[in-house]
């Protein structure tokens, strides 16, 4: 048994980034609707949250923070100051603030302090000074004194004169004193029933007595107080200390706290702030001087010990080992309803039965009991699915929370661009795999910077085409067969046919004089260094291009398509599998051997004529697949393989596609549809060249899943050769 | 015969460790996530020893709780401990009002729910 809370704390950073949540969506909301105060009751809630449970792990800067947002977010809530757009905003980049305070309680990483002291400062000027609360003192000593050396003892003459409400409190008298005789002895207890009143008129849920004793301990006089902790305010008391003749009274007045948390170390303060405390410098002038200073890379710089690109190298390693770290503690856990897990017991349950009635079954089988045993058969395959359902369900989230964080962006993008943008959000309920819904925040993040900064005009310029002046950005998410479809949409401008085939021209993607159809244009822009904006902004144009969608999306084995109409809009469609556990496979056979093709990338399979193979030098075989003349491999070949046909014309040839490329792959014959269950080859074997994965088929053997990016590097490699 | 606590707060991970707590001092933890929670749920359930809970929730906030707790007759005397903030000055005397028994100060620590809660519970 181990009373430790530390188990706790996964939980915690789990619950603090859902309050993060709500805190900024609610300050979002409450920019538009400023007063409305259930959503100030809902961000304070929050906020009261994180720093209660924070101080629970000894997060004291995360505590001390939140309490400065909290103090200020009461004062909104009372209607003692309303909520102005510079507040919103001040308690917004607070937020973003207290964001990096509880990563770098989570991952350890640095905190700019200077950030922090300002904040800190704008929250506490932006409250008026207005009865300042104290933050409970984490860091401070215990206010109950280490155990004195010697068994001292002292002595007390206590008068206690509990209210008569004493019971409706769920308090008793004879608590305190077995208290009081836990902890030291007592004596001379004397009670006062004076103001008893007549049997007739007793109120029995009223205590009328008071009480006068003696006590000797070798206690605290906190100690004492401690005792009295949850009556002394409503009582009359005192207790008088009877110590080498000299006596010290103290009536019930509130007392500081007796608790502090143990376990908790203070830090040495910053130079800056004990000068500031002894007064040999001000505040305004230590933040000066803070401002001034200089960052070590600069300094180094300057003194010619390091180039910028040395410094900008460690900065970036700096940050890599930030955002790994970051990645190394996002814990694999997930919270899941109840609900569901109750229907997997169930189902399991079921299972077990099955089972039973299976095995009972077994064991005396007669030939004339088919029906009966095909029949539980069916059961069981009926349970088994449902079970595999259920638990690909646990995986399931509402792709909301990855969508919660654009609104906060949008905000911000608009502001920056000097545009005015709406965003509408629809189908977050719609459920996905936990590991998608982590890995499609960057590339859509992408997708609506690049609306917000690209495809939306300026107010003018819309105002000017007769549009309305609030550009809109959608973004919508549904279920579509067995994948799932994400659209980003905006109203602005659409892509620029000309301006496209100018850069491709330019970058000789093209031939000059080529006039090629539409939907063979807008893929260019997801070509690496490939970007028609005229300036690069802050917004986009740092590196990371549509290209870097692409490639994520299909890392995730989906795919991106544009939807485009010049003056009107753009609409980047994403297509993702629900999950990356099992996927939709094509089962091929090459000689004895089965493969299975993700079917996401299959376009169609031919049979070829003679005569449409090529053999060019240096590009190895091609087969013309309507005057378009593809790559072809032989499966046989790359896997060193007894194949049945060597001759393509009696073989089948499989077209496939991956980021853009397509290729012709050369198999025996195709075997059928089925979803499989993806096992790594590197978890289980090692890392296979042209194999993305293993899995295990209906007969118990073991499949390859094909990597058609692997093979298609294989195939240049052996032309190389 | 293990005595029943009865542990309210919005804060999953907060009622979870005050609920770990208790189950290794041996207590039968009934938890809930709001006063409204609370009152469902005392109503058909186990006779309870003590309520510890938290002040700012939903639905019903702790006070309320208090004040509903103390109009029933099986919670007339019962030991009621609210969770505060040290800051909360106003809201611990609004709870003594309510009829709290008492009154733990976050952060806190194992020990200190289990000496509180000796401090106040009838043997």
């Amino acid at each position: 048994m181990s009373n430790d809370f530390s188990q706790f704390q996964d939980a915690f950073f789990e619950e603090a980034a859902e309050h993060l949540a709500v805190v900024e969506e609610g300050l979002l909301a409450l920019e538009q609707h400023p007063e409305d105060l259930d959503l100030l009751n809902k961000i304070f809630r929050s906020a009261h949250s994180i720093k209660g449970t924070s101080g629970m792990f000894g997060f004291n800067a995360v505590a001390q923070f939140t309490h400065k947002m909290e103090t200020l977010l009461d004062l909104l809530r009372n209607g003692q100051k309303a909520v102005t757009p510079a507040i919103a905003d001040l308690l917004l980049r607070s937020t973003d603030c207290l964001k990096t305070l509880i990563d770098a309680a989570k991952t350890g990483s640095s905190v700019d302090d200077v950030t922090v002291q300002r904040l800190t400062e704008e929250l506490a000027a932006s409250q008026n000074a207005s009865g300042s609360q104290s933050m409970p003192q984490g860091n401070g000593p215990s206010k109950i004194k280490p155990a004195s050396a010697g068994p001292e003892l002292y002595s007390y003459a206590i008068a206690w004169a509990p209210p008569d409400w004493l019971f409706q409190r769920g308090l008793d008298p004879q608590q305190i004193f077995k208290e009081l005789a836990d902890i030291g002895t007592l004596s001379q207890v004397t009670v006062d029933a004076t103001k008893l009143p007549e049997l007739a008129t007793m109120d029995p849920e009223k205590c009328y007595l008071s009480w006068r004793m003696k006590f000797e301990t070798a206690k605290d006089r906190q100690v004492v107080d401690a005792v009295f902790e949850f009556v002394r305010e409503d009582s009359v008391l005192t207790i008088t200390e009877e110590v080498q003749g000299k006596e010290l009274e103290v009536r019930g007045e509130e007392s500081p706290s007796f608790v502090t948390p143990d376990g908790t170390e203070s830090k040495p303060k910053p130079l800056g702030e004990l000068l500031v405390e002894s007064g040999v410098v001000s505040r305004e002038t230590l933040n000066k001087a803070l401002s001034q200073q200089k960052r070590v890379g600069e300094i180094l710089v300057e003194q010619h010990a390091a180039t910028p690109q040395q410094i900008s190298q460690a900065l970036q390693k700096q940050q890599d080992n930030a955002a790994h770290a970051k990645k190394g503690t996002e814990t694999a856990s997930i919270r899941v309803d109840t609900d569901k897990i109750d229907k997997l017991i169930n189902l399991v349950g079921e299972l077990v039965i099955t089972q039973s009635m299976l095995s009972d079954l077994g064991a005396r089988f007669e030939i004339n009991q088919l029906p009966v045993l095909l029949e539980r058969m069916a059961q069981l395959e009926g349970n088994t699915r449902e079970i595999q359902e259920r638990v690909m369900s646990i995986r399931m989230l509402p792709i909301g929370t990855a969508f919660s964080r654009f609104p906060r962006l949008v905000r911000d993008l608009s502001a920056k661009a000097g545009k005015k943008i709406q965003l509408v959000l629809s189908g977050e309920e719609t459920e996905l795999d936990k590991t998608v819904i982590e890995s499609i925040g960057d590339p859509l993040t992408h997708l609506v910077r690049n609306s917000a900064d690209h495809g939306l005009e300026t107010p003018e310029e819309r105002l000017d085409n007769n549009k309305p002046e609030l550009g809109t950005i959608r973004l919508n998410a549904f279920h579509e067969g067995g994948n799932i479809c994400i659209t980003v949409e905006d109203d602005g401008r659409g892509l620029n046919r000309d301006k496209i085939l100018a850069k491709a021209v330019k970058q000789g993607l093209i031939a000059e004089n080529e006039k090629p159809p539409d939907d063979q244009i807008w893929p260019l822009i997801f070509k690496p260094g490939f970007s028609t904006a005229e300036k690069v902004t802050d917004v986009s144009g740092r590196g990371v291009g549509m290209d870097v969608v692409k490639r994520n999306i299909e890392g995730l084995g989906g795919t991106v398509k544009i939807k485009t109409a010049l003056g009107k809009g753009t609409v980047f469609t994403l297509k993702l599998p629900l999950t990356l556990a099992i996927i939709e496979g094509m089962t091929v056979r090459v000689g004895k051997e089965t493969y299975i093709v993700p079917l996401l990338s299959i376009l169609e399979s031919i049979q070829p004529k003679a005569g449409a193979m090529k053999t060019v030098i240096g590009k190895g075989e091609l087969i013309n697949v309507r005057e378009t003349y593809l790559p072809m491999i032989r499966m046989y070949e790359v896997f060193a393989l007894q194949p049945e046909y060597t001759d393509p014309t009696k073989a089948i040839l499989l077209i496939l596609e991956t980021e853009g490329e397509r290729v012709a792959v050369m198999v025996d014959e195709i075997l059928g549809q089925q979803q499989v269950v993806i096992k790594s080859m590197e978890k289980n074997f090692r890392k296979v060249d042209g194999i993305a994965g293993a899995t295990i088929l209906g007969d118990g053997t073991v499949g390859f899943i094909l990597d058609i990016r692997g093979l298609l590097e294989i195939a240049r490699r052996g032309v190389a050769a | 015969m293990s005595k029943t606590a009865l542990v309210v707060d919005d804060s999953p991970t907060m009622r979870q460790m005050v609920a770990f707590t208790l189950t290794n001092a041996g207590f039968k933890v009934v938890e809930a996530e709001h006063g409204r929670d609370a009152v469902a749920k005392v109503a058909g359930g186990p006779p309870v020893d003590i309520v510890v809970t938290d002040l700012n929730m939903p639905e019903m906030d702790g006070i309320s709780l208090i004040k509903e707790l103390r109009k029933m007759a099986a919670f007339k005397f019962t030991p009621i401990l609210m969770l505060t903030t040290e800051s909360a000055a106003d809201k611990k005397q609004a709870g003594k009002e309510a009829g709290a028994t008492g009154w733990i100060v976050k952060p806190f620590n194992p020990d200190l729910i289990l000496k509180i809660i000796a401090k106040v519970l009838p043997t």
